[in-house]
């Protein structure tokens, strides 16, 4: 649906975008993840035909973006960082004049507005001003305007900033509804927020792709096989983690903290040695207090790959 | 194309959403009235010598008619193109299926809209001179009504243009007031001028020479051409503006 080949965009004598290709498939949701400036706006500015590549190509819903710029248009829902709306505007008269204005045919535009808004959760401001409304309605109302023709493609930036948490989760699960049936695009430096609503992420950082994955197998990608293991023991420290090193299958333990030791073990690949551990525990009769897996996030993937970016 | 008349109902409700729109209606209405009552005054008074009719002077006859729509055309188009800009709702429009060209006419005609609206109420000056004088010629006002449309345009598309090379809109109505002023006061440089063929062009360029002659019912065609090719040219820069922003 989406398919960018070697994306080049050049602001004078700055690089914002460097040799980025990618594909989205049909009703695939891809996240776009990197720090800020990363040229995330960027890429989603060229392919809503905002602003031309300084070089390379892309095609969304099959058409080009250079050549048939006003199809790409039609076929897409944009909402842009900040959602700029028109403060003087009431909500429903402005999605009307936006739904007209993105072609949806007159007899159905008033049941489309009307269906838009209730999606949205905006159906009950629609007679007020958009400048007297609140960020979160105003998100909202962005989020509409850029559904309101039905586009196959929505590309989003940055959708829950600004938001309190309780919006957060309400445009999050609405984004992950839309995924299927529409193919989305969304950035943000919000690492959940991908997690969450993202079947593939790629991770963007100098303008330039460091990653591009499901979120699972980045993690797996990050952790090499390995697992670590955070243990708190009630028992002194040097004997704790003499016998916990003892046992087979443990590569590393560190520990802090007498009477009441935290411990992190690294444990081989395709190792489980959390009974052993639990045994040793009991046999010495100390007291396991808390045994736990640690999950790597994806923040730990994105701090790991865009700081291994800047070693290189 | 098709999407112009979408825009451009949309263009003029926007003006009356704003305060803008409505100090504009007052201070162009009480401006006007003010000169028509002193045109009238005048022509009444038997110790003064003004020759010709109230609405042959209204249109042209006074520095304050060309003043007021300098003005006037400055200010309607001030914020058409930098505030969609400064505010980012142009990134909306354009990632819109509409070309430039869409979006600089339906402002421009907008605009243009707008302008006709100030003028309306001119139109009950016509009744009231009917009602109360003996008998009016409508031929010449009507020729003075087109070129004050035809001027206003020009005006207009100029202003436009400044709107669209700036994000701030008090710069916008500076400069596009400036280059209005300009323009119709570039005729009295023929005073200045020797040579038939310099003559000639600031003569050609006199706007008041123009409506000395709308005054008297001639619609010449050199006006027309000159007023409708100057506005085309500053649409044609103006979606040169506009289509130059997404290259930076």
């Amino acid at each position: 649906m989406i398919d960018v080949q070697h994306l080049t965009k050049r602001y004078g004598d700055t690089l914002a975008v460097d040799d980025i290709s990618f594909r989205v498939n049909k009703g695939e949701t891809l996240g776009f993840l990197g720090p800020n400036g990363a040229g995330k706006t960027t890429t989603m500015r060229i392919l809503t035909c905002f602003m031309p590549p300084s070089s390379g190509s892309a095609t969304v819903a099959d058409y080009d973006i250079f050549s048939h710029s006003l199809d790409v248009r039609r076929e897409i829902g944009y909402m842009p960082e900040n959602v700029p709306l028109y403060p003087d505007m009431r909500v429903q008269e402005f999605l009307e004049y936006r739904a007209r204005l993105k072609g949806v045919p007159r007899k159905s535009l008033k049941k489309r507005v009307q269906d838009v808004m209730e999606k949205t959760m905006v159906a009950d401001v629609r007679h007020r001003i958009i400048g007297q409304l609140s960020k979160g309605y105003r998100q909202r109302v962005g989020l509409s305007e850029a559904l309101v023709h039905d586009p196959k493609v929505l590309i989003l930036d940055e959708p829950t900033i600004g938001l309190d948490p309780n919006q957060v989760r309400q445009v999050r699960k609405l984004i992950k509804e839309l995924g299927g049936e529409h193919t989305v695009l969304i950035s943000t430096h919000i690492l959940p927020e991908v997690e969450m609503t993202c079947g593939r992420v790629i991770i963007i950082d100098h303008g330039r792709i460091a990653a591009m994955d499901t979120p699972e197998r980045l993690m797996q990608h990050i952790k090499g096989g390995t697992t670590k293991l955070t243990l708190e023991v009630r028992g002194p420290l040097p004997q704790v983690r003499a016998a916990i090193e003892k046992i087979s299958g443990v590569a590393k333990v560190e520990g802090r903290g007498d009477g009441v030791c935290t411990l992190t073990v690294v444990v081989e690949k395709g190792r489980d040695t959390r009974e052993d551990i639990f045994r040793t525990v009991v046999e010495n009769r100390w007291i396991l207090r808390e045994m736990k897996t640690e999950e790597v996030s994806l923040e730990d993937i994105f701090v790991h790959i865009t700081m291994h970016e800047k070693d290189a | 194309m098709v999407k112009i008349p979408v825009l451009f109902v949309k263009e003029l409700r926007s003006y009356f959403y704003s305060p803008i729109a409505y100090v504009v209606l007052v201070v162009f209405l009480g401006f006007n009235g003010y000169i028509f009552a002193l045109l009238v005054s005048a022509l009444n008074d038997p110790r003064m010598t003004v020759e010709g009719s109230a609405m042959q002077l209204f249109f042209g006859g006074t520095i304050f008619f060309y003043l007021v729509i300098s003005i006037a055309a400055s200010v309607i188009t001030m914020r058409l193109i930098a505030e969609e800009r400064k505010s980012g709702t142009i990134e909306v429009i354009m990632t819109a299926p509409v070309t430039d060209v869409d979006l600089v006419l339906s402002k421009f005609l907008g605009a243009l809209a707008f302008y006709l609206f100030l003028w309306m109420p001119t139109l009950l000056y016509v009744v009231v001179l009917r009602r109360y004088s003996s008998g009016i010629d409508f031929g010449p006002i009507a020729a003075g009504y087109l070129g004050t449309t035809l001027l206003g345009a020009m005006f207009l598309s100029v202003g436009l243009l400044f709107s669209s090379l700036t994000k701030n809109q008090i710069v916008a109505a500076i400069g596009s007031f400036v280059v209005i002023t300009v323009l119709w006061t570039l005729g009295i440089f023929k005073s200045f001028v020797s040579g038939t063929v310099a003559q000639g062009i600031f003569s050609y360029l006199n706007i008041f020479e123009h409506f000395d002659s709308f005054n008297k019912g001639i619609i010449d065609t050199r006006p027309l051409v000159y007023y409708i090719s100057a506005t085309a040219l500053s649409l044609f820069l103006t979606v040169k503006v506009v289509e130059s922003h997404k290259w930076r």
